[in-house]
């Protein structure tokens, strides 16, 4: 902890020189703006993650409730998961038992999707933290929201298929 | 962005090279508040472990949830904790995981309260403790099928 603050800087901000580029308005000569101040509009500056502003300040927001969202789950997996070897095989089959509930194939739906937009958010997150993609980083967004949807899909149809042959399709 | 950013059209109307000019005390501050607050290895570790997990939870979820739907229970899981592919995974998974679980809600935390350094220590040395607490427990538990004898 007693790094000095330079010290911190030269992975961390290494993609800010490529984000800089946004920040500039369009058809505009250069001298006018020398010693001037800039005013980069709204949509200029919204890049990367973190920003309080518009559509990235939902994916944060939501990324980050996903996130504590799945720290919860996992204590709750892992305290579950290990009744088998804490008190035998059939504390875990009975547990499995009120699992297959469609209510609870219902919820894991939901975690399948706290997990795979968690996941695809973050894996743009490390694409601009590696300074690919920061010029186009609302194409980036889609499409790392668009894999989430279509595996999210995949897991719906396998879900609901599978409460549609054991539970007759009905949540009783 | 605030208004200290530098515009490439001014770093090069300007005769000191970029490379050459100190970061200007703003722009530090902000860098430091913006991900260094948690510390650069802890950031690095953030992003080495999610790239894990992006393999781990595929093949967690696609051999329980797709391939093994319906059938989960006792013996179908120790079937699969019988190869060691699915062992080797499960306990990187589960060190990769605790490290990226908790280090996210530090930072969490990080961003909220616990602003001073000794506080932030403190924390982080709790997590570090609860952390290695909980893998040696999921190693025990996992211990018939890391050692493959005795398992049920």
């Amino acid at each position: 902890m007693g790094r000095p603050p330079g010290a911190a800087l030269s992975l961390p901000i290494a993609s800010r020189p490529r984000a800089t580029l946004r920040c500039t308005r369009r058809n505009e000569p250069v001298t006018a703006r020398q010693g001037g101040t800039l005013s980069p509009t709204a949509a200029e500056t919204n890049v990367g993650a973190g920003n309080w502003k518009g559509l990235g300040m939902w994916a944060w927001m939501l990324f980050r409730v996903a996130g504590v969202v799945l720290v919860l789950y996992l204590f709750a997996h892992i305290g579950v998961i290990s009744t088998a070897r804490v008190a035998g095989h059939s504390t875990l089959n009975s547990a499995f038992t009120l699992f297959d509930h469609p209510l609870f194939v219902l919820l894991d739906l939901l975690l399948v999707w706290a997990v795979l937009f968690h996941a695809l958010n973050g894996v743009r997150i490390l694409l601009m933290d590696l300074g690919l993609g920061i010029e186009r980083h609302k194409a980036v967004f889609w499409g790392c929201m668009g894999v989430a949807v279509v595996s999210l899909g995949f897991f719906a149809v396998k879900a609901f298929a599978y409460i549609a042959a054991h539970h007759g399709g009905g949540l009783v | 962005m605030s208004v200290d950013t530098v515009a490439p059209e001014e770093q090069a109307a300007s005769s000191v090279p970029t490379a050459q000019r100190p970061p200007s005390p703003a722009r530090l501050d902000r860098a430091v508040l913006d991900r260094g607050a948690g510390g650069v290895w802890a950031w690095l570790f953030q992003r080495v472990t999610a790239v894990f997990l992006l393999y781990g939870m595929a093949v967690h979820l696609i051999s329980t949830h797709i391939l093994a739907i319906g059938k989960l229970d006792f013996g179908n899981i120790a079937d699969r904790l019988g190869s060691n592919f699915f062992v080797v995974t499960d306990v990187l998974l589960l060190a990769a995981v605790l490290y990226h679980a908790l280090n996210g809600a530090r930072m969490v935390v990080l961003d909220y309260w616990l602003a001073g350094r000794t506080g932030r220590l403190t924390l982080t040395v709790a997590l570090w403790i609860f952390g290695l607490a909980t893998f040696a427990y999921g190693l025990w538990a996992l211990w018939p099928w890391i050692t493959q004898q005795g398992r049920p």
